[in-house]
């Protein structure tokens, strides 16, 4: 053997290490990653893919017939000093996540409550309530959300029972934002069902030991029930919160898609999408979708930092 | 039951699953002289298309792939289309977005195939005119229509009240709703809808006035006085309950033409357009009919236009443009085919077709072919297509003021000056 092919075979084994370390890896992963391989495909072009293209053009100008022009910038500086609607549609979202998110956990915690009570027929109420969180979302169940609150609808025959005159609930700009927060309340089933769930996990000696100290039933709710409850409370305020800040077919459905009356129904979402597929205008819409991101991180972080404070982990 | 499936079978059928997805581009070429059609409409109009495309692939053989939207998800679906270069070969156009595409080659002019492919010696000029894109032809009109008020007979025989016609002016209309007041018909109908916010009705007063709602330059055609004065004119008849009040005029929202306020019950007339009547008669148990917009004084008009309700245009993309303008022909020319269509998009522009067709129709479909061939001097010249940004001023701006007029959260004064600020800087952002 001469010194050049020893020093060849040298430098193949060398070569040989390197690649076995990756063709053991392949060897001992390779299903996985092949079957992966569906999820990888849908993840990288149908998810990561369009995300990078938005953060993209959200700084261009794009109006989806003639090529993206570059506008640095322009759409956030003009996002935050010179739109109305920008301010007009962020009120009525933070409006809309502030009063329907507590509202609808206080709700879903208080059914959970009840339910958790041992009654019979338990599943089937579980399934009753949990059906409007399924349907919620829907057209049909927006289209049914505008005949029982215009001025003939079922709310106002009722109220008329009473020798009440309601106004046109929908249609009026005081009273719109509000049939939309009842709409979030009303799907109280997703958090009802955690609460359940997070009831269920509270050990039961510490209620027996409650009741022999004779603690009132109130008592034990905000000692016991509620401190050990947090840890959910904080899952479902930050997924509500989120699916809050998410809204968009109610009201798109309800008004039409403009926001009417008085854009006290323009919701971020439907500005955005106003901005996007009614005006094309993919750029300044993009920049819109980022910004809705910035806001819901947070949201959520603040949420997080302040967790620390109120949310007991018993470890 | 297991089911188990050894990795030979698996890759059989993986195999079978591509092999089946290359052959599918090579099916697709082998029809190339498949057109692709997209329009908005319902599916009454989906019917009558596809009653014509039926009747033409049999006197051509090319076969017609066609799919219908509603309007509002039409526009985003075309544009995303043209945006991938995948536009389809006959794509509808309106008037607003005409000018849009035109310039941005999205549709293709179609004057090289005037005379051969595309024949429209006998077309009626203005509606060719109105397809014209800087003096090339951009769409084939597909039917003319104008503006008109939906007229609830019923409601106006029940109040005991001389229905509107051609010669009604705002103040009859004023005074019409007094007596609509004074009889209180139907849990307190009014005479007619909120038009403050209708764009349509304050182009048409605005063109009484020997103005109009945009130049040719695509400016504002008129000032703050005038705008003023409009919302002015509509702040007085709410408050004397000769239109519907503010609440019931914000049910409608410009959406479903079930929550209109003549179908609501909320009001006997609305604007509207002629080639309407025939949808809403649909909806109503009463005998309803059209009439012109009111005039602005006795003898003014000039108001309306024929309108090209809407084209058919060949997307710029297509690789088939002269098969496409072909199609176009025989649409508006073949009598066979105005028969399926009858005057469901417009008056036919062709006076062949609409000799055919005129004996065919209905009561309602014969009101509107009348109202649209007998605007005499209602009738005033086509305007230039509207700018780009004129369906964001309608949607964002006059119809959010018409409300906050309404709702009392501003004045008409300061209405209307804001509304001329607002849609002037509408206009320049767009430009």
């Amino acid at each position: 053997m001469t010194a050049q092919s020893i020093s060849a075979s040298a430098r193949n084994k060398g070569g040989a290490v390197g690649s076995t370390f990756w063709s053991r890896a392949w060897e001992n992963h390779a299903p996985g990653y092949l079957f992966l391989l569906p999820w990888f495909i849908g993840f990288f072009g149908l998810t990561i893919g369009p995300i990078i293209t938005s953060l993209y053009l959200s700084f261009t100008h794009f109006d989806l017939l003639t090529a993206p022009r570059w506008a640095g910038l322009d759409n956030y500086i003009r996002m935050f000093t010179n739109d109305r609607n920008f301010v007009a549609s962020m009120r009525v979202t933070m409006f809309f996540v502030i009063f329907s998110v507590p509202l609808k956990l206080a709700f879903a915690l208080g059914v959970a409550l009840l339910l958790n009570r041992g009654m019979r027929g338990l599943p089937l109420y579980r399934a009753l309530f949990y059906l409007p969180s399924l349907l919620g979302a829907s057209v049909a169940i927006a289209i049914l959300w505008r005949q029982i609150f215009a001025g003939d609808g079922l709310v106002n025959q009722f109220l008329a029972l009473f020798g009440i005159v309601g106004p046109s609930w929908i249609s009026n700009p005081n009273y719109s934002l509000w049939t939309l927060i009842v709409l979030s309340i009303w799907q109280f089933g997703s958090p009802m069902i955690i609460f359940l769930a997070g009831l269920r996990s509270i050990p039961q000696d510490m209620y027996e030991a409650a009741s022999l100290e004779g603690a009132s039933k109130w008592r034990v709710f905000w000692k016991i029930t509620l401190p050990m409850l947090t840890p959910v409370v904080f899952f479902n305020a930050i997924i509500q919160t989120i699916e809050g800040f998410k809204s968009f077919t109610p009201a798109f459905i309800i008004s039409g898609g403009t926001g009417s009356p008085i854009n006290s129904t323009l919701f971020y979402t439907l500005y955005l999408y106003n901005e996007a597929f009614s005006f094309f205008r993919m750029g300044y819409a993009s920049a819109l979708a980022w910004v809705l991101l910035a806001i819901v991180a947070v949201f959520t972080a603040f949420s997080f930092f302040t967790s620390k404070f109120w949310v007991h982990y018993d470890d | 039951m297991s089911m188990s499936l050894d990795r030979r079978q698996f890759l059989l059928g993986t195999t079978a699953v591509l092999g089946a997805a290359a052959l599918s581009p090579a099916a697709a070429l082998a029809q190339e002289n498949r057109l692709r059609q997209l329009f908005w409409g319902g599916q009454a109009r989906a019917d009558r298309t596809n009653g014509v495309n039926a009747l033409y692939t049999a006197s051509s053989g090319n076969e017609v792939e066609s799919s219908f939207l509603g309007w509002g998800d039409y526009w985003p679906k075309l544009a995303t289309e043209t945006a991938g270069g995948n536009s389809p070969d006959i794509v509808q156009m309106d008037y607003r977005f005409i000018v849009e595409y035109a310039r941005r080659n999205a549709i293709a002019p179609l004057d090289e195939f005037v005379g051969s492919a595309l024949n429209l010696s006998d077309f009626d000029a203005d509606q060719l005119e109105g397809g014209k894109v800087d003096g090339k032809l951009y769409g084939v009109s597909l039917g003319a229509n104008s503006v008109a008020q939906l007229v609830n007979l019923a409601a106006f025989a029940e109040a005991g009240v001389e229905p509107p016609n051609r010669d009604t002016t705002y103040d009859d209309i004023r005074a019409m709703g007094e007596a609509f007041k004074s009889k209180n018909i139907r849990g307190g109908m009014k005479v007619i809808a909120d038009g403050s916010g209708s764009e349509p009705m304050l182009d048409n007063w605005l063109r009484q006035k020997g103005l109009a709602l945009y130049t040719a330059e695509g400016k504002l055609g008129f000032t703050e006085a005038e705008a003023i004065e409009w919302f002015t004119m509509w702040s007085q008849m709410r408050a004397d309950g000769i239109c519907v009040d503010a609440e019931t005029q914000a049910l409608d929202t410009n959406g479903p033409l079930e929550n209109t306020m003549v179908i609501l019950g909320k009001a006997a007339m609305m604007p509207s357009n002629s080639n309407q009547l025939v949808a809403f008669q649909t909806l109503s148990q009463d005998d309803l009919t059209i009439s012109s917009y009111p005039r602005i004084a006795p003898g003014v008009g000039g108001g309306h236009y024929r309108k090209p309700s809407m084209f058919f245009s060949v997307g710029g993309s297509s690789s088939n443009k002269e098969a496409a303008a072909a199609y176009l022909s025989f649409f508006v020319n073949d009598p066979e085919a105005g028969k399926v269509l009858g005057v469901e998009r417009g008056i036919p522009c062709v006076s062949a077709v609409r000799d055919v067709v005129a004996p065919l129709l209905n009561a309602k479909d014969q009101i509107a072919l009348n109202f649209v061939a007998n605007l005499g001097d209602l009738l005033g010249a086509l305007p230039p297509p509207p700018p780009a940004a004129a369906g964001e001023i309608d949607v964002s701006v006059l119809r959010v003021v018409s409300q906050e007029v309404a709702f009392g959260a501003r004045t008409a004064e300061d209405a209307g000056k804001f509304f001329v600020t607002e849609a002037a800087a509408v206009l320049e952002r767009a430009a």
